[in-house]
């Protein structure tokens, strides 16, 4: 029998360039109204001091956490964590108390204007995981910078780059093990 | 929640700090109707958010397009795209698109518009043309457009009505580099290849930025395989971001460099001697040339230090020939421009890097590859039987490609833009009294904004056709609105490169407005002036098979993937693997290949006059006395100036993009980049307002203060500060980089300078 599935994703900083191909292409694949965003890429910088500079490059995004603090807040049972590892909201149930907002260390919910609902990423989940393919984000990104899969797969593409990877989850101290980590800026001196 | 307002307060390189703006309508919600969940289609084509054309796949879901992405099949760029691709749909679904056929009723500039049918707009420009023809000769109408595939539909209006006055945007842009190619070798096609280099040297080249998706992928490539990107550029852009290093070179003075680089090759032996030995005129000559221009000379010139330069000289020769100096695109600094890309040239020629993996190569079309076989093995694109042309009566008035004249070397294909509002003006060498632009926006993309209005304003007729109000159509006195590429569909595309492609535009959904596709445009405009003959098309099913020589198996092929190739792999003339392969699919080309395994006889066999790769080129010695590069510093900015120069952001593409809403909400606006040591002086801080005066504009500019820019110099994004009330979105919102840009033409090349000295004063 397969073992369950495990959705996991990698975001490589140093192949980012900021081009926010990935926060457009989330925008139009999954109708996310102007002015708000389920993902964005953050650039900061150029710090330092001249000519001694570097840029940084970030994901902001939910980040699917193993132990979701939004999941257990939600009156309603909207907010809610698939068999495959994946928290989604269910906007029928949701009623735009904002509880899985407040609660959410990564600020990465927002009430969608349209709908009144919770709102976040999805990891494109009923749209395009669900059929075998990859996020909208992660197909498009031309370098590269985001690698997808199952984690419960040793070889996949996911499993393969945590291994090789010096990856860091983000806020690890809250101990809510999320699944989109990151790698770190090797220009920031630590490579 | 991730907000609006936090993303832009850390973008500092991408965003500009400005409150949100609810004057537009909710795009993505109104594109996106469908729902996704229903049966999707998908529609192959290629896209035109910039210039780089990648192929594209539309999903169309209830008739809507809801996603446009990267072709998968389209291995180069593997089904990615940038973000103004992304956004085509919401630049397809935006109500501030012209909409119907506009007539002028107004005062020149004033907005007021009377709608007209198609039938009506042809008339009034057929009657106007007529009337230019009869008092002043067809040569007073002037045709411009950006560079594509759509050019060709409107130099031969142009030429049919009998004016030999066509130019694209090439002046503005990459135009030295294509003379410095074609002196070179006798023609303009070469690319490089980044994917398979060891050792990439970016010449204020901006990949990530000024982006093309495969060449961002070949550099990316580059550098996960443990190859080296060195950025010199005066300001951090996000490639000096991503490179080992940053040379924040003084502006202007690239061309120094490259000499010195040169100067360590020969010197120190590390140059390919038997490549030069064989394949090469004018060495000597080179030798001579560099012997002063040592890196300690050198470090005087740029402010980079000589050990630099010595050891990236010594690094680039240790992988030759997987090292590249980029030849380049827009970073015209001096009049030495020309100069500067034929430094590269050879800096290039002198690694041998020319025809392997990693190095650069001759753009392999159908054409190259039939005549290396000596027979046609390929399809190549045919066109139409048409009458021959009315010879014009007089010359070009911008010289390019004119026998005698000065600009004899600028290709008469691309024009030099910049001439036309000066012979508007100045009426010389003979007075321009009409223009035809054809998604062309001289008024922000040429030098000189008040000087380009000033011309739109002095002309009898000017014709617009683009997708939107821009700064050149609120001056015009007809517009016609074209289809966008999402709506239209067109002929095929030549898209070779390493191998012989072409990419096929489609149709993805209905025209959402009253607009037509360009071919209908010109052959319907043409009829109504009889001049019919020149489009004897009758639809796009015509088109296409007569681009493929009747071959429905082609045209088949690229309605499915979008693109037709013919299972090539790329071939490197000096790569024994690659030419084996070469042969193994075309035999007849065996008798060429030589013991080592190359097909190098092409090397010495160009269209030069030596036909060899010439070093020195006694075309240029006789056309400005210099066949070599020598250096001349060139001062622009005065004492007590700044040096103003510009570049481009991956969110937008010339002047073309930021009215977009997708892509304007991402950077609504541009800032002036200043560092510190500047900012202190002048006693401003981020977000304050200061004057920007150069000799030939004055405009008040938010400033964003920051270590990524040389102290002696500020940069800004180009393409914002835009003058059409049309643009709704953009309108003066922001920094306009060409109203501080005095018009000039560069020696030989025709470009035209992209920097100023600018004065600064806090508001």
């Amino acid at each position: 029998m397969a073992t369950q599935k495990r959705y996991g994703m990698l975001y490589d900083s140093n192949k980012c360039i900021g081009c926010q191909a990935c926060s457009t292409a989330c925008r139009a694949e999954n109708k996310v109204p102007d002015k708000v965003s389920r993902l964005q890429v953050w650039i900061e910088g150029p710090k330092g001091k001249y000519p001694d500079l570097i840029t940084d490059f970030h994901r902001k995004s939910c980040v699917m956490c193993d132990s979701a603090p939004c999941v257990p807040v939600c009156p309603t049972g909207a907010s809610y964590t698939t068999s495959d590892g994946v928290t989604l909201v269910n906007e029928k149930f949701c009623v735009g108390c904002k509880y899985c907002i407040a609660a959410c260390p990564y600020q990465a919910r927002f009430l969608n204007p349209e709908t009144g609902a919770a709102d976040k990423c999805t990891f494109c989940h009923e749209t395009r995981v669900s059929r075998g393919q990859k996020p909208a984000c992660v197909s498009i990104c031309p370098t590269g910078a985001l690698i997808f899969g199952d984690m419960n797969d040793s070889k996949s593409d996911i499993s393969l780059a945590l291994k090789s990877q010096r990856a860091v989850k983000p806020k690890e101290h809250l101990g809510l093990k999320p699944k989109v980590v990151t790698v770190p800026n090797w220009r920031g001196g630590d490579a | 929640m991730i907000t609006r307002r936090s993303f832009l307060k850390l973008s500092g390189a991408v965003a500009a700090s400005l409150s949100v703006a609810s004057m537009f309508p909710d795009i993505a919600t109104w594109a996106a109707g469908g729902k996704v969940e229903g049966k999707a289609d998908f529609v192959r084509s290629f896209c035109e958010m910039c210039t780089s054309r990648c192929p594209i796949q539309a999903k169309v879901v209830d008739g809507k397009a809801v996603l446009v992405s990267g072709n998968p099949d389209w291995g180069a760029t593997g089904g990615t795209l940038c973000a103004r691709g992304v956004s085509g749909q919401s630049q397809l679904y935006d109500p501030q698109r012209i909409q119907k056929p506009l007539i002028r009723v107004g005062e020149r500039g004033e907005g007021k518009w009377k709608e007209v049918s198609y039938e009506e707009a042809y008339d009034y420009i057929a009657k106007q043309m007529q009337g230019i023809k009869e008092k002043y000769g067809p040569e007073a109408m002037a045709f411009g457009c950006r560079k594509g595939p759509h050019m060709s539909y409107l130099y031969t209006f142009a030429k049919a009505y009998g004016s030999p006055n066509t130019h694209n945007h090439e002046s503005t842009c990459p135009l030295a580099r294509t003379v410095g190619l074609e002196v070179t070798f006798g023609t303009a096609g070469l690319g490089l290849d980044y994917g398979n280099c060891k050792y990439i040297v970016s010449l204020g080249r901006n990949y990530f930025e000024g982006i093309n998706v495969a060449q961002v992928r070949g550099v990316m490539n580059c550098i996960n395989k443990g190859g080296k990107l060195v950025s010199i550029d005066p300001r951090y852009s996000l490639t000096s971001a991503k490179a080992h290093e940053w040379l924040p070179i003084k502006p202007g003075t690239d061309l120094a460099l490259v000499l010195a680089l040169n100067h360590v090759f020969i010197r120190d032996g590390l140059y390919d001697k038997d490549f030069i030995t064989k394949y090469t005129e004018g060495f000597e000559a080179v030798k001579a040339s560099v012997t002063s221009y040592t890196p300690a000379w050198a470090e005087k010139e740029t402010g980079i230090k000589a050990a630099d330069i010595e050891r990236i000289a010594k690094e680039m020769a240790a992988v030759k020939p997987k090292a590249i100096l980029d030849w380049g695109w827009r970073t015209t600094f001096t009049p030495e421009e020309f100069e500067l890309r034929r430094a590269i040239i050879i800096g290039n020629m002198l690694l041998g890097n020319l025809e392997v993996p990693g190095g650069s190569f001759f753009s392999k079309g159908p054409g190259f590859i039939n005549g290396l076989v000596g027979k046609p093995v390929v399809q190549g694109i045919a066109g139409f039987k048409t009458p021959p042309f009315p010879k014009p009566a007089k010359p070009r008035v911008d010289g390019a490609g004119v026998k005698g004249h000065p600009m004899e070397l600028a290709p008469a294909g691309d024009g030099i833009a910049q001439a036309v509002p000066e012979s508007i003006l100045t009426e010389k060498p003979y007075p321009i009294k009409g223009y035809f632009a054809y998604r062309y926006n001289p008024v922000v993309t040429m030098p000189q904004t008040n000087r380009v209005i000033e011309a739109m304003k002095k002309l009898d007729l000017l014709v617009v056709c683009d997708i939107y109000m821009s700064d050149t159509a609120m001056f015009a006195d007809v517009v016609l609105p074209e289809s966008t590429y999402l709506e239209r569909d067109e002929g095929f595309n030549d898209y070779s490169g390493g191998v012989p492609a072409f990419t096929l535009r489609q149709q993805v959904v209905k025209p959402v407005y009253n607009t037509r596709a360009h071919w209908q445009i010109f052959k319907e405009l043409s009829e109504k002036m009889g001049l019919g003959a020149y489009f004897p098309y009758t639809n796009i099913d015509d088109i296409r098979l007569t681009q493929m020589g009747g071959k429905q198996d082609l045209v088949k092929m690229g309605k499915e993937k979008g693109f037709v190739n013919f299972g090539m792999k790329p071939l490197f003339l000096r790569d024994k693997n690659s030419v084996a392969e070469f042969v193994k699919q075309f035999p007849d080309a065996q008798s060429l290949v030589n013991e080592q395994g190359y097909i190098d006889k092409y090397l010495t066999n160009l269209k030069t006059p030596s036909k060899k790769i010439e070093l020195m080129s006694q075309v240029a010695q006789n056309v400005f006395g210099r066949g070599v590069p020598v250096y001349r510093p060139i001062q622009i900015a005065e004492s007590g100036q700044q040096l103003f120069i510009q570049g481009k952001t991956g969110l937008h593409t010339n002047g073309h993009t930021h009215n977009v809403p997708w892509l304007h909400e991402l950077m609504p606006e541009n800032r002036l980049w200043m560092h510190p040591e500047t900012a202190s002086k002048l006693g401003v801080k981020t977000d304050d307002l200061v004057e920007m005066a150069s000799t030939v504009g004055k405009q008040q500019v938010k400033a964003y203060i920051t270590e990524g820019v040389r102290p002696d110099t500020v940069f800004c994004y180009m393409g914002f500060g835009r003058v059409s009330p049309g643009l709704k979105r953009a309108y003066k919102k922001g920094v306009n980089s060409n109203l501080m840009i005095p018009t000039s033409t560069v020696p030989v090349c025709g470009i035209t300078l992209q920097t100023a000295g600018v004065t600064l004063k806090k508001v």
